[in-house]
């Protein structure tokens, strides 16, 4: 047999230690509150990217003609009843420089293409125009614009982002990596004082950055808009939800197991959850619906260790009625810390690759759940099994009281399996 | 259940996953994009095309008919000599063997029957991709690119209106008004349908794929319906429905004006009349109507609008109450109009019409129609009768290339973290990580299928909940796995450790699938769009992973035991 782990020896400095954190991460909120992202507090959250324009294209003929760019192609496509139905593919490999693309569009019946800046440039580098125009191609041409192809092309930084829309209001700008791709988000709140606030900061956030940095030199990649009314629902649906998820798990608990165990794992899990939060709020990490999201995944999740291990502490107390229980809990938490160890390794393998190719929301996202799910393990092993044993002394204790007054005869039943069991 | 009964059922799972996913692979892979671009337009942009496509293809073949070209046109109009071929044969004339200009035109009785048959071929075709595009997966903004808004109905304006607060029925009533105006607007979003659905009590969702300008989306959202009564013409109508029998392309549908100026006469303009589809929506019922310019009544005068039925005939009526002012006003108009028609308009479209009777004061009663119809008459009228403001309370637009960028991150996320799990398997588990990898990727594709199969949208969210359920599907196999390399360590053979070990992990697994699903229900009411898309996706993935770690998996352990005659357990390098 296995050399059982002690781990009930460590249960009152774990606890001390859990204490500590939740309790800092309290503090922190007090203090400092949380970064509320986009969600939560009404405002225009804007990608921007100072780009240069390169290549204008315009289209003379009757129909619909619909051009869309991605990383390595462009393709352009006729439909509808005037035009002959097409389809296009430009492969940038075929036309690596933007001349020789602006020259293969050219060919094309009633397109015109007409090179604007860095014809030599890499015609990979295009960027799409986005929502501001429609992909449709008219007779009034459509810009198409391309990043910085070197350093020295550069002509935007973060400071002067910030600068040019700092009148707007309260505003914060981030800055997307690498910085050659001159890409920012902005963020704008909305103190509720300007009405017009959603029709009117959008384009002057665009003019704004305009007259800095050039007509044509500015492209909005994607705008988010959250008024006032629908982040304060929100933060109340979220705040209902977690409650809602933890009394059902809770439920669900008292159900299959006794109401100690059910207690003990509810309580493990907001342990995970609160020790997100302390994370969140100290890393100034943004508080938006996707740390909902990440919490109330790792709610349902974080708790299934604990189950498996509590399932193992019925049986083995089952089969080893000559051990105490300190001893029976070690005992299911040697035998199982393989198995929690395992599991949380396999999902931390996936949250990882998430946290590691994907950006933004996501990857704060990822983070977060890393963080939920070291916990999850941590809070398995010592906060669950020790809140189960420190209720089984004060059932004994209380136990022992009655003996006492009552000369009562030790109430075992107290503290056998109520389950039946299993195999 | 015997081995091969599983076996079956197995099967029949794949199969109907397979079937689920069919319309997905057709439309992303086979039709091409000239297509795709035709099939997400709204029903009317489609049948503009195929009227048109259907008016050129005649006038060409009749030029060439008269020219006596004696060609044959099967390869150049295809559509228009299989219809010719199918109009002889149906009238059991002979097929000619070269299907010329002439030959195809003289193929119908007259040009508009050819028109007729000619535009059904194109629109049943279009119409076909647009129901397969349907079945398909959809792609949610952020992969796709484009506009999202949630508009929030003003329910608190509208309770200080009526002076009580409103009922759950009310508040429904109230939404589905916000929702009929806005299907309205439907084409003047763009060459793409939108998507418009309610959203939670008070909300109402609408999105637009691919490219689309806030500002303007803006501009047609905002602002209530405006609902008008107007007196027809029957004279011009006649007349104007002659002349389209003969040229089906008469009324420019951007202009609303016919060629022949003289069929509408001065004061009175062409409305076009719509009727519902079996989902809600407005469809053109390819009828005209010419009226007076000016609203006989602004629909602001009415007061309520009911449905009921008729005390004698039981029959379904439509009633209408109007203020004080209004009744007068109607009485004057119905007065003077008995015997005329009288169309209901909401923002420039006939919704419905009506003969008048009788000269009418304030209280309206119409009849005439089915159930339905009366409720949405009366869902109209009410449109007028409570006025919901509609204000944009969130709005998302997403640019193509930064779609793309999601889409680029997600796969490599996806691959990357399925092939880390894996190889971690087959290391750690040996021959049993084979049997956890199919049952991962048999997860995957079933789950795929559920996705598709409940018309439910693929975000970057629902694909990073697609990798964390992997993720944690595993783990079922994991605890199966530890138990029965448990059993084997107490001495037991291949099957007994096998059927110790997964009946010893049931309860296990199902509990911690169990609560984890739980959370994920909860996490799906949060909010609109992605956050759901990713918990959809791991409770569909909880579920169907219950199925292929306990049951498929079983299944391939049996079939090694008793079918290839497997004696150890390949599943860890200590225990043999």
């Amino acid at each position: 047999m296995k050399r059982v782990i002690h781990f009930s020896r460590l249960f009152v400095a774990t606890a001390i230690f859990s204490i500590a954190l939740t309790l800092v991460g309290v503090l922190g909120y007090l203090v400092k509150g949380f970064n509320l992202g986009v969600d939560f507090q009404a405002g225009i959250n804007q990608t921007v990217q100072l780009a240069l324009p390169a290549v204008k294209v315009s289209y003379e003929g009757k129909g619909n003609a619909s051009f869309t760019i991605g990383a390595d192609r462009a393709t352009l496509v006729f439909s509808g009843a005037d035009v002959d139905a097409k389809t296009i593919v430009f492969d940038f490999k075929t036309y690596p420089t933007l001349e020789a693309f602006a020259a293969a569009l050219n060919a094309v019946p009633q397109i015109s293409a007409v090179n604007e800046t860095g014809s030599g440039a890499a015609a990979s580098s295009l960027l799409v125009p986005t929502y501001q125009g429609n992909t449709q191609l008219l007779a009034a041409p459509m810009t198409l614009y391309r990043a910085p192809a070197a350093d020295a092309e550069r002509f935007g930084s973060i400071g002067e982002v910030r600068q040019a829309i700092v009148a707007q209001g309260e505003v914060s700008v981030q800055q997307v990596n690498p910085i050659s791709l001159q890409r920012y988000i902005i963020r704008l709140q909305d103190d509720g004082k300007n009405p017009e606030f959603s029709k009117t900061v959008r384009d002057h956030i665009r003019s704004s950055l305009e007259a800095k940095f050039g007509a044509d030199h500015v492209v909005i990649m994607s705008t988010d808009y959250v008024g006032a009314r629908y982040s304060e629902s929100l933060s109340r649906q979220a705040g209902l939800l977690v409650l809602g998820t933890l009394v059902m798990i809770m439920l669900y608990s008292i159900i299959r197991f006794k109401l100690q165990y059910a207690i003990a794992a509810v309580l493990s899990i907001l342990h995970d959850a609160l020790i997100m939060v302390t994370f969140v709020v100290w890393t100034r990490m943004e508080f938006n619906t996707s740390t909902i999201a990440a919490i109330l995944t790792i709610l349902g999740y974080s708790i299934n260790d604990t189950i498996v291990q509590f399932d193992r502490v019925r049986e083995e107390r089952r089969l080893h009625p000559e051990l105490s229980y300190k001893e029976v809990i070690d005992l299911a938490l040697t035998i199982t810390l393989e198995r929690t160890i395992i599991t949380t390794m396999t999902t931390m393998l996936a949250v990882l690759s998430l946290f590691i190719f994907t950006k933004g929301t996501l990857k704060d996202f990822a983070l977060a759940l890393l963080v939920g799910m070291t916990s999850g393990v941590y809070s398995t092993i010592f906060i669950a099994s020790s809140f189960v044993y420190w209720w089984d002394i004060q059932v004994q204790k209380r136990d022992k009281k009655r003996m006492y007054t009552r000369e009562n005869k030790a109430q075992d039943a107290k503290t056998e399996l109520r389950a039946e069991p299993r195999a | 259940m015997s081995k091969t009964k599983r076996f079956i059922v197995v099967l029949a799972v794949l199969a109907l996953a397979f079937a689920f996913l069919y319309p997905s692979i057709q439309w992303y892979f086979l039709t091409p994009k000239e297509d795709q671009a035709l099939a997400v337009g709204s029903r009317e942009q489609i049948r503009e095309y195929s009227r048109k496509m259907a008016h050129t293809d005649i006038n060409e073949l009749e030029a060439r008919a008269v020219a006596k070209d004696v060609q044959d046109m099967s390869k150049e109009y295809p559509i228009a000599a299989q219809v010719a071929a199918k109009a002889y044969r149906s009238e059991k004339r002979a097929v000619p063997k070269v299907m010329n200009a002439q030959a195809i035109v003289s193929a119908f009785h007259s040009k508009s029957s050819a028109f007729e048959a000619i535009e059904a071929v194109y629109r049943d075709h279009v119409l076909r991709l647009k129901s397969l595009h349907g079945n398909a997966v959809q792609l949610g903004l952020d992969l796709s690119g484009g506009l999202s808004v949630v508009i929030q109905a003003d329910l608190d304006a509208l309770s200080h209106k009526v002076g009580h607060t409103l009922s759950a029925a009310e508040k429904a009533d109230a939404i589905k008004r916000g929702i009929e105006v806005l299907n309205s607007r439907i084409d003047k979003f763009g060459l793409t349908e939108p998507v418009i659905r309610p959203q939670g009590e008070d909300h109402i969702y609408v999105e637009i794929p691919g490219t689309a300008d806030p500002e303007r989306i803006n501009s047609i959202i905002m602002g209530r319906g405006s609902l008008n009564f107007h007196i027809v013409n029957s004279e011009a109508t006649t007349a104007l429905a002659e002349y389209l029998k003969t040229n089906p392309l008469g009324v420019d549908d951007k202009t609303m004006t016919v060629a022949k100026a003289d069929l509408v006469p001065a004061g009175f303009k062409i409305m076009r009349v719509y009727s519902k589809d079996s989902y809600g929506l407005d469809v053109f019922t390819e009828q005209y109507m010419v009226v007076d310019q000016n609203p006989g009544l602004d629909g602001t005068h009415i007061q309520s609008a009911t449905v009921s039925s008729d005390p004698i005939t039981g029959r379904p009526e439509t009633n209408f109450v109007l203020d004080k002012a209004g009744g007068e006003l109607f009485y004057t108009l119905t007065s003077a109009n008995v015997g005329k028609t009288m169309a209901v308009v909401l923002d420039d479209r006939i919704k419905s019409y009506a003969r008048i009777q009788d000269a009418i004061r304030d209280q309206v009663r119409i009849t005439g129609f089915n159930v339905d119809e009366a409720n949405a008459l009366a869902l109209l009228l009410r449109t007028a009768a409570l006025p919901v403001e509609l204000s944009v309370v969130n709005q998302q637009a997403i640019g193509a290339s930064l779609g793309e960028d999601a889409i680029a991150q997600g796969q490599r996320a996806v691959v990357v973290g399925l092939l880390g799990v894996f190889v971690f398997m087959l290391l750690f588990y040996k021959g049993a990580g084979i049997n956890a990898t199919v049952a991962q990727i048999l997860n995957l594709y079933i789950m795929l299928s559920v996705l598709t199969a409940f018309k439910l949208t693929l975000t970057l969210p629902s694909i990073a909940g697609f990798v964390l359920t992997v993720g944690m599907a595993v783990d079922a196999s994991v605890v199966i796995f530890e138990r029965i390399k448990e059993e084997l360590a107490l001495g037991k053979g291949r099957k007994a450790a096998i059927d110790a070990g997964f009946h010893k992990a049931f309860w296990a697994v199902m509990d911690s699938n169990i609560t984890t699903i739980i959370a994920a229900l909860f996490l799906a009411q949060l909010g609109s769009g992605p956050i759901q898309g990713f918990a959809v996706s791991l409770a569909i993935g909880n579920i169907t992973s219950l199925f292929t770690s306990l049951f498929v998996s079983k299944l391939m352990f049996d079939f090694e035991t008793d079918v290839l005659h497997a004696k150890y357990v390949s599943i860890s390098w200590r225990v043999k």
